[in-house]
């Protein structure tokens, strides 16, 4: 029933709005994606720990394509962080002038049902599909709603993401064929492939996750469309889409070739810090906000994808704890983007600066979405950072310590970023809004998951831990 | 009766039919390939469907199985349905490009 | 009242000031903000003095846990509050002159409009201070450490229109995270090893435990620990960091924030017991500092940053301590000098009240007559910081010469150069300010009885703080010592063998060679009507000194500059011109493959049938070969 309802209440409801085309589209949208947070807290609440499979049918057996749904604790964890961030992202709509609005609510819940699709799929091509579906509803957001050059980068990012879905549909028709045809995660999981194989196999899989999270050198395609992407565009692609790589390189990665991720495990560590200390540094100097702040998000995931290679108990509990405090970070992030661009008419930093003295308010929330951007204790990001780092220690020390340097490379662009934005001399002749009702109905949920998950991660990490100890448990008996 | 077709059937070897069949096969592949108009390259493609006929009648009547005329009666309905489609194909092109030369037809090409 | 209960209140006080001043700040007074904010802290000291009534020192001390914090697998790191010796001392530290400086922020920051949100933020950082020094366990002091961090930020750049201030605020916060990059290595190494981060259990299994995992832990704890604490190399910040309002720098910037590295080495006194090398990095380090903040001092125009390079000078003789294994002259260094330069600090922020916010001691002279008060307790605080006798820094200072003089003679002899040079900056300091005449055109006038109590009360125990912790020299028994020893046992690996007849030498020499400098001072500085102060005048190693040992010039050149060349150049370069061509070249080359399967699209019919043809004929073949 819930997971029915799940891919259902988004899907359904997107259906109308596409077809009926109705005035109200944003609110009808919002009246949904709370409804089905609404069934996820039900669900949440009623977890008692274990895999729960909801549907189980026989689909296109010949394919191995069977329609098996449920989750266990990490895949709830995807499905309420899923649940949490859409009515934001369609609530970052209020207030802004845009066109066919029921067409782009329509395509936002199109998105949320197929990312419930992949978050509960317990069959690998279920799982396939509803990772390429995602892609559509967003590829008409990005092309129709996008900034300038978005025909251009819109495709580009298009092409590139095929590029690693292909290579992930070649890894798992291979793995299809090693299991006589069942391709329900289960059945893969115990599969033992000779390692020789599975050096190749774990790119061939891990090399769509990759490009999605992304991590260096398959980032290129990042900053662009983040920059291009209408603000809700990026916000979905930046707190959502990138956790699908995380949840799949767990689904699909750790358990069905183990010594693959062992082999390769210190080359992907040192790949994603490369990209987290080199989106840091370049993040510094960028003078454009939205691009600052996909070149942070691109250093975060750098280290969360760090974090889930350390590929033990920290490390990967870290990782997917800190996904959901990205996530909460980038919708915070990505709105203030979008109310300084409302405010200012443009994303420049160098046309910001001294705004504090007109948006005193603005510049509280903004002060306060930053604390959890550099980690600082009692915030969410921080639990999530020191469970990685710990976890990283026990690989190895140096990479902990190359990982470190993020949290001060953090720090320089995001008081950097503040700065330039909202601190110094008061601008003259400037009247700017302070932050309004609407603002602070947004921000303020948002600062006060961070804190209240900061202070006490309990729940979360409950989730996660058994099924990551799981894991880690079944793998060593391999 | 039908004993007596058979029998009559099988009084010519079955590699006669297997190479006139071939013979049959290959003029209508050369014509559908080698000729520019579309009338003889529907004509063609029916030689071929008969030659097709041709060898399955003959198996079926040297193997005494039934089945193969099954298919005889298949392939006789859609090559009929086949013509139709060519026909009005034809004739549209005949409308439209005022020839039948297949080599008109090249919009597709890359 | 229940003593869990007393020592939540402790940090959840100034919490609840720090949240309630912050939602209502559009809509307090000056007064009301001030006085709620005073108040909270106030009642933090009285809980504090409650929980040091009712505290037993032969139990150890007492764990509150509050609630679970992080716990995965077998992590277990519950937020949870250590009330021992060690912790009762700050906390009575940290709420005392805490409190002090609050009700003197009432006067201070009475015309600035922000004044509530200055409140909330002060607030904020003495809860953050508080949960630092009373944190059972590493984690929950790295939260304080942190949040001091970021409180320190929030107000070196409290007035933010001015862009040097958000670059001094920006740099003390960057430096502070550098240092917390050893401090989190410390807690992975540390949890690695021990499987928890709670003191009392890490410092219980550490005793056996000697190696190099040891020193590494412990070189990180005091990589962390310079950061905070200002040493060499990263000290700079901490001069920097005078942007800020007058009392923030009395209260993070001298008394409480900067001590935390001293804190925690004594906090984790038994690790750096095992780390012998760790210790000898820490007593050189301290020693640098502590000769070249004083050497900077000496040549200071601003009133702030001539008690800033103090403060560092200062931290630097308590590493010098923590380095010698005398983490009790350490802790009860960070006392007194939390009492003197307190007093000075918010001394000078009276003086600069009178003046009308002039900063500058060449523009100043003649004060004593002026605002007598704020005179008479900075004459008690600079003799107090020079270790006149019976002062509470003599004893102090003293204490921590002799352990050096315990060590090498040399080591002594460089500490008392510093001391000799302390003296010196800090009676110019006085005579330029106080005496002579005055040289600026301000109207001077005495600050308020909120201001001006304070400093009497923090005279007083400028006076009277040595007594805490009196030497059996002085007929004393060394009552802080014992006290602390519960709670850090490498206090009770000190030993100081020195006979009473060297101990009387050493204080006599010292007592005279100050004496002197004083003399020296006076007649050069308290006289003077002019003052020359042009660096490019000076011989070329003074104006080295004047000019801070151009550290400052030596970081933008050697770290800020690439690191901006490196941003910028990565983005153009690396990005724009190597990774976005190469992911082009994906979709460059699937436009090229179709490109070339185009060709074969001749759009002839009879060729597609060949093709045709040419297929199911290849594929005939193939099957009947495999057959």
């Amino acid at each position: 029933m819930i997971a029915a309802l799940l891919l259902l209440i988004p899907f359904l409801t997107a259906l109308l709005l596409v077809t009926m085309r109705p005035t109200q589209a944003r609110p009808i949208a919002l009246v949904a994606s709370l409804a089905s947070l609404a069934v996820v807290l039900f669900a949440w609440i009623s977890y008692t720990g274990g895999t729960v499979i909801h549907y189980d049918y026989d689909w296109v057996n010949a394919w191995g394509l069977r329609f098996v749904v449920g989750y266990d604790g990490v895949g709830l964890l995807m499905v309420i962080l899923t649940a949490v961030v859409f009515p934001f992202i369609i609530g970052a709509g209020y207030g802004q002038p845009e066109d066919r609005p029921a067409l782009f609510n329509g395509l936002l819940l199109f998105t949320q049902s197929f990312l419930y699709l992949v978050f509960l799929a317990q069959n690998a091509l279920l799982f396939y599909i509803g990772y390429e579906l995602t892609l559509i509803p967003v590829f008409f957001l990005l092309l129709f709603w996008g900034g300038a050059d978005r025909r251009a980068i819109t495709v580009r990012f298009f092409i590139y993401t095929l590029v690693g879905g292909l290579s992930l549909l070649f890894g798992i028709v291979y793995l299809l064929i090693q299991s006589g045809g069942n391709g329900d995660f289960t059945a893969l999981a115990n599969l033992s492939i000779p390692t020789s194989t599975q050096l190749w196999l774990f790119w061939a899989l891990f090399l769509a996750f990759a490009i999605k999270l992304p991590i260096f050198p398959f980032h290129s395609w990042q900053p662009e469309t983040y920059y291009m992407a209408p603000i809700q565009g990026t916000m979905v692609l930046g707190a959502v889409m990138l956790k699908m790589g995380l949840y799949g390189v767990y689904k699909l990665v750790f358990p069905i070739v183990p010594a693959g991720v062992e082999h390769w495990q210190t080359t992907v560590i040192v790949l994603a810090l490369i990209g987290a200390v080199y989106g840091g540094v370049i993040a510094f100097r960028q003078s454009d906000f939205k691009r600052l702040v996909a070149f942070s998000s691109l250093s975060h995931v750098g280290v969360l994808c760090a974090g889930l290679f350390a590929w033990n108990t920290y490390g990967i509990s870290g990782s997917f704890y800190q996904a959901f405090a990205h996530a909460i970070l980038v919708l915070g992030m990505l709105y203030l983007v979008g109310a300084m661009q409302e405010r200012t008419g443009t994303t420049d930093m160098g046309a910001m600066g001294g705004l504090k003295g007109h948006a005193p308010r603005l510049a509280a929330l903004f002060l306060l979405v930053l604390v959890n951007a550099v980690a600082l204790p009692l915030t969410q990001s921080f639990v999530g950072e020191w469970l990685m780092f710990a976890g990283l220690w026990q690989v190895n020390g140096w990479l902990t310590l190359f990982a470190l340097t993020t949290i001060v490379i953090g720090a320089i662009y995001m008081l950097y970023a503040y700065q330039r934005v909202m601190l110094g001399p008061d601008r003259a002749n400037v009247t700017l809004q302070d932050a309004g009702m609407r603002d602070h109905l947004y921000l303020v949920p948002l600062i006060a998951v961070t804190l209240i998950l900061g202070v006490y991660p309990g729940p979360i990490l409950e989730l996660v831990d058994a099924p990551v100890q799981q894991l880690l448990s079944s793998l060593s008996v391999h | 009766m039908e004993e007596g077709i058979i029998t009559a059937i099988r009084i010519v070897p079955l590699e006669h039919y297997i190479l006139l069949s071939f013979l049959l096969f290959s003029i209508g592949a050369a014509g559908v390939v080698f000729r520019r108009n579309t009338i003889i390259i529907l004509m063609c493609l029916e030689l071929m469907f008969n030659s097709v006929n041709l060898l399955l009648t003959a198996f079926s009547a040297h193997h005494s199985d039934p089945r193969a005329q099954v298919f005889v009666f298949f392939i006789m309905l859609v090559a009929a349905a086949e013509v139709t489609v060519g026909l009005s194909i034809l004739v549209m092109m005949k409308r439209n490009v005022d020839s039948v030369d297949v080599n008109q037809l090249n919009r597709l090409k890359g | 009242m229940n003593q869990d209960l007393l020592a939540a209140l402790v940090p959840a006080l100034p919490l609840m000031g720090a949240i309630i001043l912050a939602s209502l700040r559009r809509k307090l007074s000056t007064n009301a903000a001030g006085g709620l904010a005073t108040a909270l802290m106030a009642g933090a000291f009285v809980c504090s003095i409650l929980l040091f009534m009712g505290f037993d020192a032969t139990t150890g001390g007492r764990t509150v846990k509050l609630l679970d914090w992080i716990h995965v697998g077998s992590m277990e790191i519950p937020l949870a509050l250590r009330i021992d010796a060690l912790s009762l001392t700050m906390m009575l530290i940290v709420t005392g002159i805490g409190s002090l400086i609050h009700l003197y922020s009432i006067g201070y920051m009475h015309e600035d409009e922000r004044a509530p949100t200055f409140f909330a933020q002060l607030n904020l950082f003495s809860f953050a201070m508080l949960m630092l020094v009373m944190g059972s366990n590493f984690l929950i002091t790295f939260i304080g450490w942190e949040g001091v961090g970021l409180c320190s930020y929030l107000l070196i750049g409290f007035w933010y229109k001015t862009p040097e201030y958000n670059y001094a605020a920006r740099k003390a916060f960057v430096m502070n995270r550098i240092g917390d990059v050893g401090m989190v290595l410390a807690m992975v190494l540390l949890f690695q090893r021990f499987g928890t981060l709670e003191y009392a259990t890490i410092m219980d299994a550490a005793t056996g435990f000697n190696d190099p995992m040891m020193i590494a832990a412990t070189l990180f704890l005091f990589i962390g620990a310079t950061g905070k604490s200002a040493q060499i190399p990263l000290f700079t910040w901490l001069p920097d960091a005078m942007a800020g309002p007058t009392p923030v720098s009395a209260l993070i910037h001298a008394a409480t924030m900067v001590t935390a590295g001293i804190f925690l080495t004594v906090r984790s006194s038994v690790l750096f017991e095992l780390a012998p090398f760790t210790q000898d990095i820490i007593l050189w380090i301290g020693t640098a500092t502590a000769l070249i903040a004083a050497s900077i001092g000496l040549f200071q125009n601003d009133i702030k940053k001539v008690l800033a390079y103090s403060t560092v000078s200062q931290l630097g003789y308590m590493f010098v301590a923590l380095g010698l294994g005398s983490y009790s002259a350490a802790m009860f260094h960070v006392t007194t000098h939390a009492f003197f330069k307190a007093l000075l600090f918010l001394g000078a922020g009276s003086v600069i009240h009178a003046l009308g916010g002039e900063q500058d001691i060449r523009k100043m002279g003649g004060l004593k007559g002026h605002i007598k008060i704020t005179f008479l307790t900075f004459f008690i605080g600079t003799i107090a910081i020079s270790g006149l006798p019976l002062m509470s820094g003599f004893f102090s200072k003293d204490l921590i010469m002799a352990f050096a003089f315990d060590r090498s003679p040399v080591l002594f002899a460089l500490l008392l150069i510093g001391a000799l040079m302390t003296t010196f900056y800090m009676f110019r300091l006085l005579f330029l300010v106080f005496y002579g005449k005055y040289r600026g055109n301000a109207h001077p006038h005495e600050s308020p009885l909120s201001m001006t109590l304070p400093l009497m009360v923090l005279a007083v125990l400028s006076v009277v703080g040595g007594l805490l912790n009196l030497p059996h020299l002085f007929g004393g028994h060394e009552a802080m010592k014992h006290f602390l020893m519960s709670a850090a046992d490498g206090i009770s690996n000190e030993s100081l063998e020195l006979s009473h007849v060297t101990e009387w030498t050493l204080m006599g020499i010292t007592t005279a060679l100050v004496a002197v400098m004083i003399y020296i001072a006076y007649g050069r500085f308290a006289q003077k009507a002019t003052l020359e102060g042009n660096e490019a005048d000076m011989p070329f190693f003074k104006r080295l000194i004047a000019q801070r040992w151009r550290v400052d010039e030596l970081y933008r050149a050697l770290f800020e500059k690439p690191y901006a060349w490196l941003s910028t150049n990565l983005f153009s370069i690396a990005e724009q011109k190597v990774m976005v061509p190469i992911m082009n070249g994906v979709g460059a080359a699937a436009n090229s493959l179709g490109d070339g399967f185009r060709r074969l699209q001749t759009g002839y019919v009879s060729f597609h049938m060949l093709a045709m043809l040419a297929g199911l004929i290849l594929f005939l073949v193939i099957t009947l070969m495999s057959n």
